[in-house]
């Protein structure tokens, strides 16, 4: 289970405090609306680590993460843009995901291989991520997320501006992949179609802070 | 807070290295020139100074004035004049006067403007009137200056041209502005920053500008501080007073380069638009956009042109041959070599710890960002404030203090002095660049934990190769061409193209001086032209 508690922010220059608690129980997807700048992203930049809290607590499955770096969070992130290295092949920006060196090792191509053929991508393999349609991308983006194993997945708006049969199909690739790998996913979206969807329970941001919906 | 340094330590430290090193070396010099004073003379301004302070000055503000009023009606012909044929040729061509050798304009310039040049020449044949040797003095400081400075103002203007919205155009036009309004309303607001940064840049590089004071001056009534020191220690043997001078032009330049605040001037890699400007120009203000065109082409082909003309007829089996020349040939490759590579690593760093104190996921909410960001540009823009002949008069006093072969001594005094000097243009290219990948990919980089190898492998090389090429190009070419130092150190033993050609210049073997001349510009030009393209990538065109 994650359980964020009384987790406080404050932006530099402004007096406004954001305030987050929830709860994301293994296999679910929680969806967080609210309006542009309401502070959907800072929840999530706070849970990845690229922001720190003020106070309060984030812990998955008793474990606090905190204090944890960003780099050591087990936490896979799907961004509206750059999820890729636009320049490099699909086989590289998967391995990045796992790889420490520069040269891989056969099993870890082989776990490419396998990743691949489980998102319907396995004959890009060696194709530039920058040659792949938006939908194609965001697939690739979403086999990293698969190969990495981490149990925490934050998606913020990753599928916006997709059209509507890619983004219902990567919307249920979402719903899969959380499912048979028990992750704890979050979703910061403005679609409340998306909601509906996949989500299991939704929270709204409302004066700085999350009200479950 | 700690956790966050900790976590960039392989970005702060190798650059904050640098940049420490770079600050010790000022203040080793500072404390060189301080500890070498003999009296307190040195805050005395008597007449001498104060006229070389004034005239220093004063050719610094007129160069300027001319060059960016110069620089800025070219820019803004080439603006609206876009769809001519050899156009982007003609700007590629203003834009190598930045690491055209200064030597070599000056060479070019006496050819075509001097006594028995071409313009001269040309009078006698058609009036049978000489206009006698009016280059050397103000004017030839001016011309030269103009020549350098305005193609440089002129290519960075016409890129902040290029930048205005067409729409913005297209409004001006639907109110049916005339052109001077279209110029008040819509061009100048977005010209106006560049301009004021372009000017301080000029300012100072005028302000410290040695080879062509040190040629065209003529007498000591236009020397400036630059070439009063040079003649202090090398003509005069007077070192207090070349300590004096240093000093002064120290406290001027820091001053001037505290108030232009950082090297801001675009010098980047710039392709030109093909986006034509839609405003169809009134005839008789086109006339005057393609004279302005024409005429400075031909103000900036023309000693080129007589550098290739003169050079051609030179005996180059008897300058080949000649072991001062290999020598020097030698000596300015490998220098050039060797400050180019470790300016680029230098910079690479510098820029890769820089833009730690800026960007939002690293360290750009803490207090301490703002002045660590400052003084990491200050250490990289340091040549801005101690010019060339300065740190050359430290090293000068440094190896007198301690023993080692001055032929050594030389070598780190000209290194030093290049890597300083062609580090500036080198983040003013580098750090943008690696300010964008770090803005684009960060998220991505931090979230997947990739190593410092991984990162420069996968997302930084690939972005900042062709950058990398042409600070490569621009910083060997700055040192090929690089009259400064040298020539306080320089010697029989121990020479450079630049000062080989000088002397040559100075012993009036005109001809042999053509040769060498030639053989410098074609190496400039070729590395200019061709070592880019070596680093070309396809990547980094949709940065």
């Amino acid at each position: 289970m994650l359980k964020i508690t009384d987790l406080k922010y404050q932006h530099n220059n402004t007096d406004d405090i954001y305030e987050y608690s929830m709860s994301v129980k293994p296999k679910e997807i929680v969806a967080i609306l609210g309006q542009s700048g309401s502070g959907k992203s800072t929840l999530l930049d706070l849970l990845a680590g690229f922001l720190h809290a003020q106070s309060g607590s984030i812990l998955l499955d008793g474990k606090d993460l905190t204090q944890v770096s960003i780099e050591t969070r087990p936490i896979s992130i799907l961004f509206q843009n750059h999820n890729l290295f636009e320049h490099l092949s699909v086989q590289k920006n998967i391995l990045l995901g796992i790889s420490k060196t520069l040269k891989s090792s056969q099993e870890e191509l082989d776990k490419v291989k396998m990743i691949l053929k489980e998102v319907g991508l396995e004959k890009f393999e060696h194709t530039i991520a920058s040659s792949l349609s938006g939908g194609q991308q965001q697939r690739v983006a979403l086999a990293r997320v698969l190969i990495r194993r981490e149990p925490i997945l934050l998606l913020d708006e990753p599928f916006t501006g997709l059209d509507a049969d890619t983004r219902i199909e990567m919307l249920d690739l979402v719903k899969k992949i959380t499912h048979e790998n028990n992750l704890h996913t979050i979703m910061v979206t403005h679609e409340l179609e998306d909601c509906e969807r996949i989500a299991n329970r939704v929270y709204r941001v409302e004066n700085q802070k999350l009200v479950e919906q | 807070m700690l956790q966050d340094v900790k976590r960039l330590k392989h970005s702060l430290l190798p650059g904050g290295f640098v940049s420490v090193l770079l600050l010790g070396f000022a203040f080793l010099l500072f404390f060189i020139l301080f500890l070498s004073q003999e009296d307190t003379s040195v805050t005395q301004l008597d007449s001498r100074v104060f006229s070389l302070l004034q005239f220093t000055l004063y050719q610094a503000f007129l160069s300027t004035l001319l060059s960016v009023l110069v620089g800025l009606a070219l820019a803004w012909s080439l603006a609206h004049q876009s769809h001519f044929k050899g156009r982007s040729l003609l700007v590629a061509l203003f834009s190598s006067s930045l690491v055209l050798p200064t030597l070599i304009v000056v060479f070019g310039l006496i050819s075509i403007l001097g006594r028995n040049g071409w313009v001269n020449q040309l009078g006698i044949y058609l009036f049978d009137h000489s206009f006698g040797s009016y280059l050397y003095g103000l004017t030839g400081i001016l011309v030269a200056h103009v020549y350098l400075n305005a193609s440089f103002a002129s290519r960075s203007l016409l890129h902040a041209f290029e930048s205005i919205p067409k729409e913005k155009y297209k409004l001006a036009k639907s109110l049916n502005f005339t052109t001077f309004q279209r110029f008040m309303y819509v061009e100048w607001p977005a010209l106006r920053t560049t301009l004021l940064s372009i000017a301080s840049t000029i300012f100072l590089l005028c302000f410290t500008s040695f080879a062509i004071v040190l040629v065209l001056g003529g007498s000591p009534a236009y020397n400036t501080l630059e070439v009063a020191i040079y003649e202090a220690v090398k003509l005069d043997f007077d070192i207090a007073m070349a300590l004096k001078l240093a000093l002064i032009q120290l406290a001027v330049t820091t001053l001037l380069v505290l108030f232009s605040s950082n090297f801001r001037t675009g010098v980047g890699n710039v392709r030109t638009s093909t986006l034509i400007i839609p405003w169809s120009e009134p005839k008789h203000i086109k006339r005057f956009q393609i004279v302005m065109i024409s005429l400075f082409t031909l103000f900036f082909i023309l000693p080129l042109l007589a550098i290739v003309v003169d050079g051609i007829g030179a005996n180059f089996t008897r300058i080949l041959s000649e072991t001062r020349f290999i020598r020097s040939f030698f000596t300015s490759i490998g220098l050039a070599a060797v400050s180019s590579i470790l300016t680029v690593v230098f910079a690479i760093l510098l820029s890769d710890t820089k833009r730690n104190f800026t960007l939002k996921y690293r360290l750009s909410d803490k207090t301490f960002s703002k002045p660590l960001n400052t003084l990491v540009a200050f250490s990289g823009n340091l040549y801005l404030a101690i010019p060339s002949l300065i740190m050359g008069l430290g090293f000068f006093l440094l190896s007198q203090t301690y023993e080692a072969p001055l032929v050594l001594w030389s070598a780190i005094a000209l290194l030093t002095a290049n890597i300083l000097m062609s580090l500036p243009f080198a983040l003013a290219v580098l750090g943008p660049a690696m300010q964008k990948t770090a803005q684009r990919y960060d998220k991505l980089v931090f979230s997947l934990n990739l190593n410092p190898l991984q990162r420069w492998v996968y997302c930084e090389y690939p972005y900042l190769k062709s950058s990398l090429g042409y600070v490569f190009a621009l910083s060997f070419c700055f040192s090929l061409g690089d009259l400064g130092i040298i020539a306080l150190f320089g010697s029989d033993d121990f020479s450079t193209l630049p000062w080989y050609l000088y002397q040559l210049m100075g012993s009036y073997r005109t001809s042999d001086a053509a040769g060498v001349a030639l053989i410098l510009l074609a190496i400039t030009l070729c590395v200019f032209i061709l070592l880019p393209r070596l680093f070309r990538s396809s990547v980094a065109k949709d940065n």
